[in-house]
């Protein structure tokens, strides 16, 4: 019976999480990363054109790349934020993705 | 060589279509940069100049961002030299699509950071304009200036 309930012991058990790779309610975030050769305008249209933004969030956006490094650009689940990353490669902005924290 | 005036024009017609005319001399400088890049694309694909075109896109994920590459690498190489046929052929052309225009915008951007590799451009880059005609990157300089100088005008056209 010792056995039996040292195996079972709460430190044993481990809460069951949401496996990261079924798009379930674990969103993703797209990063984008300041860089020093794309252009200012370039990117602030990117943005507009793939994420359908207005011009004012794209600006706003491309700025905080600009200022801060790097903005969150889009979410969602993981095969959407690869599509994105893709997109935004495709247009030579570095983008990555991650879980969102 | 500079962008002069008379060398090209682009502006957005009535109908949302854009009319965009170089001059044979820049159309070729076009041409010309345009086969470099493709030539480096299709020929060495793993120069360390196409580096900037394949970035990483998990950074914490090292086995997650090779499946990642393996999948999106000839993609984009294929989309890239798509584009660049398509440029090619448009110098043909005087009127184009909105779409036209951004296969245009990705090709000269493509340009722009592999030659920005090359010079290993920083943020303190921006402004260089002194460049001395006898420093050996002074070709590499004038076509990343050109190719910023013509995609600056499509963007503007296209209402960026």
């Amino acid at each position: 019976m010792t056995a039996v309930a040292s195996t079972l012991s709460p430190a044993e058990v481990t809460t069951v999480e949401g496996d990261p790779d079924l798009d379930t309610d674990q969103p993703w975030i797209v990063l984008v990363w300041n860089d020093p050769i794309n252009t200012m305008e370039y990117v602030t249209l990117v943005f507009q054109k793939l994420f359908g933004y207005s011009k004012q969030k794209a600006t706003k956006l491309m700025l905080d790349v600009h200022e801060k490094g790097r903005a969150v650009v889009s979410s969602g689940p993981r095969s959407q934020a690869e599509i994105d990353v893709f997109r935004l490669h495709e247009h030579g902005l570095w983008a990555t993705m991650q879980h969102d924290e | 060589m500079g962008l002069f005036r008379n060398d090209w024009a682009v502006r957005r017609r009535r109908d949302g279509d854009f009319d965009l005319v170089l001059s044979p001399q820049l159309a070729q400088v076009v041409r010309d940069l345009l086969g470099q890049l493709d030539e480096l694309l299709e020929q060495a694909p793993d120069d360390p100049s196409l580096r900037r075109l394949h970035p990483p896109a998990y950074l914490d994920d090292a086995e997650h961002d090779a499946a990642y590459q393996l999948l999106a690498g000839d993609e984009l190489r294929t989309k890239r030299r798509e584009a660049i046929a398509a440029v090619t052929d448009m110098l043909e052309r005087e009127r184009l699509t909105d779409d036209d225009l951004w296969q245009w915008l990705r090709s000269l951007n493509a340009l722009r950071l592999v030659v920005g590799t090359r010079l290993d451009i920083s943020e303190d880059d921006d402004d260089r304009d002194d460049i001395d005609p006898e420093d050996p990157d002074a070709p590499l300089w004038q076509a990343y200036h050109f190719t910023t100088a013509l995609q600056y005008q499509l963007l503007t056209a296209l209402g960026g």
